[in-house]
């Protein structure tokens, strides 16, 4: 056979040159030769000994050399032709090369054979392919996410509606105060739920991450009294949520949005009787109860139920204004935690969703603070403290100070019309801190007595002053008052604070 | 800046002791990088601001002193911070004060010197309640209802140990009504407790900490007790309690944030404490800044040695290294948190017991037998009794 590679022409000088790797086999499928990169390729040594090789005994000789990884047939279209009989056949080389065989017959006889790298267009086309499976998933994940929110935020949603129309109605103060405060939860309760919402998107990109402490169950328990009561009250049914004071392990947020669910299925699905959220200690587990005297489930659906969207009929939509997530999100959620949950359920009789828990050591239970400083815990925590001070930025300087020592504080800026600004404070303060020289030629003694007047109180004060003259400050002290001079030094304040509030 | 006359006298006397011990320690081994360290005491008596502050000024001024490290002055406010922080020295004490949080984290800066090295007292507080839930929960006591009365002296300290109490109590299923707060120390508390009676408490918490003080008020307490487990700060610890109340003193319940595990280590240094100083000497007081200047010994070693006031870059250097270098101490872990520059507590802010100074839980017994360790484990050597009076 003539060896178009061989001798000294110039179409064998550009088949040597060509920078696809080129071999010509015999008939009898022995390698004729082959040129520079075909033999790179290969790693074949300068003393070319696989020339004469069978084709079979070539590849096999590759591969004992650990050049050669193997073969695959190409499903893809990697852009170019292939042999019209078959499929390309891919050729893995260990560092990473692949190349397609291509083959053509010769004129006289035998073949020759190409490999076409294309190493970069199958990255190219894997990279694309992840790329477009991601942006698939992101657009499931977004609209499931929708989906969600719009589920779960409609339970706090209802209670906070509930409560806003028991506020309008609310006769006194304390009724008043009360719907204020479980307002106040539900609102925190949208919050903690938005924020695991977000994370369900991450969920669904397997990114959620649960932030497993040990606590009281008696904080979601009672978390979970104040967002379904009034709830439960509208629509004429029981619900009793029995105390516990097991600690356990699990993540706060998460725990409560499953249990969250069961409830709020429960009271769906409930048209008359009562709801009991209950726990029961199995040896080292806790078992978190919600029961039911509803409609119950068949026993064909108790697995389906779990599933997204899932539904016994359609009538659930408009009737119940259930989408079909909550269980489903239960279940992804306490999979993520290793909870298992448990469905037991009698037609027409009731259903008893359950969760098992870790029961932990309450001395490592977690109180939920992420910082503990003077604010939460200070010695004036809570305290008020009503500041008359007509210069704004040492006002709002001081008002940083005791806010961070925990202090509630009330400023007064106006002091022509005293009385007003007494009637609008909110509080009666425990304290009052003064500058001695207000506007114009008031003094903050004189505002001072007049506000304890009204008031009917004596409050402990402060007089700040700048005037350092010691007639002033003494006149200022015979009149009964501790006077701290200007700049205030923050640990002299606090313990003057601390001796007027606490000591005799 | 020990209180070596005062209330606290006798507390400040074991500091000295405790300092003394750790110095020697510290030379007999060739200092700190061959320098060898040298004790220098300031009466702050009653530890007000002025006297306290007053003592760090002798100290850094006419002494030079190149860190202040004692027990604790209670009063001070964290007055003396700025004296400390204007010289850039290291100060360790164990005020055991929350305002030690919020005034390091003020200005990090500044107050870089500054390390408490146990944890703030608002542990104590929450520390406790947990401890009852804990009693409650493994049915080692059953409480005859939820109510809990919880009664302040009219120091910050106490008044923060009642605030968090009452604090966490609902989230442990308990019942507090607002801290009691004692604006002086009245040496009758027949009235008070008569009132606290009324109330049917089944745990009362008295939350101040001089020992003589304590001591009065639990011998009242025990003249007409209350159905009600009984709670006193660490100061009930000290001889001078159990000198004044006698057998009466069994069953009440005491913590501490900072003492002396029967471990090795503890053991071993309460022997060699009571061996020097004699066997009415209080090692569990006067661990506080043996092992504070032991911590500081070594991060100063690493930090390249001691810095004066000025010397504020050698200084960093042994911050740095304190705060990065746990010190597994006769008292137990010293880890500082990084923000707080305070001793982490376990079980209160870790759950591991090798990362935190235990808050310990103690139950008395009679003046001539050791207290009985009841919590956390893995420290308790023993379980909990139920009071004579229950």
């Amino acid at each position: 056979m003539t060896d178009p590679l061989a001798g000294t022409s110039a179409d064998s000088d550009a088949l040597r040159s060509i920078g696809h790797a080129l071999a010509i086999w015999s008939v009898e499928s022995r390698l004729v030769s082959c040129n520079p990169a075909y033999a790179a390729l290969f790693e074949l040594g300068p003393d070319l000994r696989q020339i004469g090789f069978e084709n079979s005994a070539f590849f096999e000789d590759a591969k004992e050399r650990g050049v050669l990884i193997g073969f695959s047939q190409s499903s893809d279209d990697i852009c170019a032709p292939c042999p019209p009989n078959g499929p390309c056949t891919r050729l893995l080389f260990s560092d990473g090369t692949v190349c397609l065989l291509e083959q053509w017959p010769l004129p006289q006889a035998g073949v020759v054979t190409m490999l076409r790298d294309v190493t970069n267009a199958e990255r190219t086309q894997k990279a694309l392919a992840k790329a477009r499976d991601a942006a698939a998933e992101a657009d499931q994940s977004k609209s499931r996410f929708l989906r969600a929110a719009n589920h779960d935020l409609r339970q706090p949603l209802a209670a906070l509606k509930i409560l806003i129309y028991s506020c309008y109605d609310a006769e006194d103060a304390r009724e008043r105060e009360e719907a204020l405060h479980a307002m106040d939860v539900s609102v925190s309760i949208m919050e903690d739920l938005l924020g695991a919402l977000l994370n369900i998107g991450q969920l669904d990109a397997g990114k959620i991450r649960p932030n497993v402490q040990t606590f009281q169950i008696s904080t979601v328990l009672e978390r979970l009294r104040v967002q379904f009561a009034h709830q439960a009250h509208e629509a004429g049914l029981d619900l009793h949520i029995l105390p516990s004071n097991v600690a356990v392990i699990s993540d706060r947020v998460l725990l409560e949005r499953i249990v969250s669910n069961f409830v709020s299925n429960a009271l769906r699905y409930t048209p008359k009787g009562r709801v009991v959220v209950g726990c029961k200690r199995y040896g080292s587990r806790l078992r978190v109860m919600v029961i039911d005297t509803g409609v119950g489930i068949e026993e064909e659906y108790q697995e389906a139920i779990f599933q997204e969207f899932f539904r016994i009929d359609d009538s659930q939509i408009s009737s119940r204004h259930s989408l079909g997530l909550g269980l489903n999100i239960s279940r992804r959620l306490a999979q993520i935690l290793n909870h298992p949950i448990h469905v037991t359920s009698t037609l027409g009789k009731g259903t008893n969703f359950s969760i098992d828990l870790p029961i932990g050591n309450v001395l490592h239970s977690s109180i939920g603070e992420p910082e503990i400083n003077e604010s939460i815990g200070g010695q004036f925590a809570g305290l008020i403290c009503l500041l008359l001070e007509d210069d704004a930025n040492l006002r709002e300087a001081l008002t940083t100070l005791l806010v961070r020592w925990g202090i509630v504080v009330m400023q007064m800026d106006v002091f022509d019309d005293v009385a007003s600004s007494v009637a609008a404070l909110e509080h009666a303060p425990d304290i009052i801190l003064t500058d001695y020289r207000l506007q114009g030629k008031i003094q903050g003694t004189d505002v001072t007595r007049d506000i304890n007047a009204l008031l009917h109180t004596s409050c402990p004060t402060i007089v700040m002053t700048a005037d350092t003259s010691p007639e002033l400050i003494q006149s200022i002290r015979d009149q009964g008052f501790p006077v701290m001079i200007k700049p205030i030094s923050p640990p002299g304040l606090r313990v003057l604070m601390h001796n007027l509030l606490f000591e005799n | 800046m020990v209180p070596l006359t005062g209330t606290s006298a006798e507390d400040g006397h074991e500091f000295r002791n405790g300092l003394i011990m750790a110095i020697d320690e510290v030379n007999a081994r060739g200092g700190v990088n061959g320098r060898r360290l040298a004790p220098i005491f300031v009466d702050t008596g009653d530890q007000s601001a002025e006297k306290v502050v007053r003592a760090a000024r002798i100290l850094i001024a006419e002494h030079g002193v190149h860190a202040i490290i004692n027990g604790y002055n209670i009063g001070s406010q964290n007055s003396e911070y700025e004296v400390i922080a204007d010289a850039g020295i290291i100060y360790i004490h164990h005020n055991t004060l929350l305002q030690h949080h919020d005034t390091v984290a003020s200005d990090p800066q500044r107050y870089f010197g500054c390390f408490m090295g146990d944890p703030a007292e608002y542990w104590y507080g929450q520390g406790f309640i947990k401890f009852l839930s804990c009693l409650r929960d493994t049915k080692q006591w059953k409480p005859r209802n939820r109510r809990i009365a919880i009664l302040s002296g009219p120091k910050p300290y106490s008044i923060v140990i009642a605030n968090a109490m009452a604090s966490v109590s609902a989230q442990f299923g308990w019942e507090a009504a607002p801290p009691r707060v004692s604006r002086s120390i009245v040496g009758n508390w027949r009235a008070i407790l008569d009132d606290i009676r009324k109330e049917d408490p089944a745990v009362l918490a008295f939350t101040h900490f001089h020992a003589t003080d304590i001591a009065k008020f639990h011998l009242q307490f025990m003249e007409n007790p209350l159905p009600a487990l009984l709670y006193l700060q660490y100061g009930a610890l000290h001889r001078k309690f159990s000198e004044i109340v006698g057998e009466k003193g069994r069953g009440a319940i005491v913590g501490t944030v900072i003492g002396l595990p029967r471990d090795e280590l503890g053991c071993r240094f309460a022997e060699k404490y009571i061996e020097r100083f004699g066997p009415l000497s209080t090692p569990e007081v006067g661990c506080q800044p043996y092992t504070s200047l032991h911590h500081y010994a070594i991060a100063a070693a690493i930090a390249g040695g001691t810095g004066g006031p000025g010397q504020d870059t050698q200084n960093r250097r042994i911050a740095s290294a304190l705060l990065n270098l746990p010190y597994r101490s006769v008292a137990g872990m010293i880890r500082y948190h990084h923000k707080w520059q305070a001793a982490v507590p376990y079980p209160n802010a870790t759950n591991d017991p090798s990362l935190g100074l235990p808050h310990l839980f103690y139950q008395l017994r009679t003046p001539g037998e050791r207290a009985n360790l009841v919590a956390p484990e893995p420290f308790s050597d023993s379980a909990f009794e139920l009071p004579p009076w229950l």
